[in-house]
């Protein structure tokens, strides 16, 4: 049972009419879920675990831990004047932002983000689950795209070029390894592949591992990973940004409410990333003691920790050397990774 | 039972609505104070020159979304094969299942080995960067 079906059990309205009312609740909560924790993310989460990496002190003047720069930043950013550069293009600039924002939360209407009290916080179950999601992650490129050649600045411009080889060079590699998983799993449903997790792979001592398809297949999940920090546009992969060469890309004439958008689109995405790679390999909300939800929010912080270490310790590569990765590196691994597993699948089977 | 589009819809909906309210709240709390000079776009402090539409960019951006393309259009087909797989070796056997996908991979793998051999995705320099290429000994 999904998420709007339990609230439709609630409602005291009937037909479709309280179909649709149930899946808008449900939508507001995930919806919620997701900015709730974009926000701890962006203002505070980042600054802290940076500082800790450069061993400096983070906010910690507003509140306790500096946990209400939250809501000074939320005011100090959305109360910025917005300035419109001289000759940009007007609707594609004013919907980058919005579409940065709206694909990356629209990505978690299929992810299983397991139960709590009693309820599954999953959205929507769809058969084609995982292909949506793929199809949603990368929507961001347009909104790059967008940003990069409306806003009339040359910085802009090259980073929205080579926001677009990067994400077309790390994509394939990402679909194709996550087809590996589908070979094992036999279905796209995401309910359905955290499913095909949950039986024991070994047991070591008492111990039992879980058929994790991260346990089952490693070789798949790094290579997922590596090619997730790249659709995100974390180090070693954040040449579309570059700061200290290309000002900050795309994003170069964005202020107030845009800015606040497209960081906002970019912290969900990588959230979005976590979740991809907690539900294919890493058992989705699967987990001892806690409630599924929380162990579900557990993973998908664990991957930003992943991507902010990432940011802190790994130099960026070159263009050049992007292209060299991706092309004849990741995507000559990532198809021997899936014509091995279709092999091994198939001898088993 | 709920359709799972209208959930998804509904979560486009609300995915929609978030940043036009944050919009809507942005726009009443701005100031809006036009100044001149203010809307030049940033170039690090030059005085920007000419449009950013008309500069010239590298060919390889290009090639790079060309073989693209043809990748992309491929794991398409892949998708529902990998899904059937299982139960395809099941029913018709290994070889059945697997030997028309790996040739299928295999004729794209040729394509890349070509691309590859003819510096597709080989990053080409202009020659005013190769000029001023510096080769440094470590």
């Amino acid at each position: 049972m999904t998420l709007p079906e339990a609230i439709a059990g609630v409602l005291p309205i009937g037909g479709v009419a309280g179909e649709i009312v149930a899946a808008v609740i449900g939508a507001a909560i995930i919806g919620t879920i997701m900015l709730t924790n974009t926000a701890v993310a962006g203002p505070w989460a980042k600054r802290k675990i940076t500082a800790a990496f450069t061993d400096r002190i983070a906010v910690n003047r507003v509140g306790p831990f500096g946990l209400l720069i939250i809501v000074a930043d939320a005011v100090r950013l959305l109360s910025k004047e917005l300035i419109v550069p001289e000759g940009v293009d007007r609707p594609a600039w004013d919907l980058a932002p919005m579409v940065l924002a709206s694909s990356a939360l629209l990505g978690f209407a299929v992810i299983p983000m397991g139960s709590i009290f009693g309820v599954n916080m999953q959205l929507a179950d769809p058969e084609t689950g995982l292909a949506f999601v793929f199809a949603i992650a990368s929507v961001a490129s347009l909104g790059l795209v967008m940003a990069g050649y409306a806003s009339n600045n040359k910085y802009s411009f090259l980073g929205g070029l080579r926001a677009v080889a990067q994400n077309l060079a790390y994509e394939i590699p990402l679909v194709l390894t996550g087809l590996s998983v589908v070979i094992f799993a036999g279905t796209l449903q995401t309910s359905e592949i955290v499913a095909a997790q949950s039986e024991t792979l070994v047991s070591l001592g008492g111990l039992a591992i879980p058929s994790w398809f991260a346990f089952v297949n490693p070789f798949a999940f790094v290579l997922f990973v590596l090619a997730n920090l790249a659709e995100v546009g974390r180090n070693p992969f954040d040449i579309p940004e570059a700061p200290t060469e290309i000002v900050a890309g795309y994003q170069t004439e964005y202020s107030s409410v845009y800015f606040v958008l497209i960081y906002l689109g970019e912290f969900v995405h990588i959230f979005l990333g976590g979740a991809i790679i907690a539900t294919i390999f890493l058992g989705g909300p699967a987990g001892p003691v806690l409630p599924g939800f929380i162990w579900f929010l557990i993973k998908i912080w664990a991957v930003f920790l992943f991507t902010q270490w990432a940011r802190s310790a790994v130099p960026r590569v070159r263009i050049d050397q992007l292209i060299e990765i991706g092309w004849k590196g990741m995507l000559v691994l990532a198809f021997a990774n899936l014509v091995l597993t279709a092999v091994i699948v198939g001898v088993i089977a | 039972m709920v359709n799972a589009w209208i959930a998804i819809g509904a979560l486009a909906l609300v995915a929609v609505i978030i940043p036009l309210s944050m919009m809507l709240i942005s726009s009443l709390l701005r100031p809006s104070v036009p100044e001149q000079g203010k809307r030049a776009t940033y170039e690090s402090g030059e005085v920007p020159t000419g449009s950013s539409r008309h500069i010239q960019f590298n060919i390889q951006y290009y090639m790079v979304a060309l073989l693209f393309v043809v990748f992309d259009i491929e794991t398409v087909f892949i998708f529902p094969w990998a899904v059937i797989y299982g139960d395809a070796v099941g029913e018709v056997g290994l070889v059945r299942a697997l030997v028309p996908m790996l040739v299928f991979i295999g004729i794209l793998v040729v394509g890349l080995a070509w691309a590859w051999r003819n510096g597709a995705v080989e990053w080409v320099r202009s020659p005013r960067a190769e000029s001023q290429r510096v080769d440094r000994d470590i």
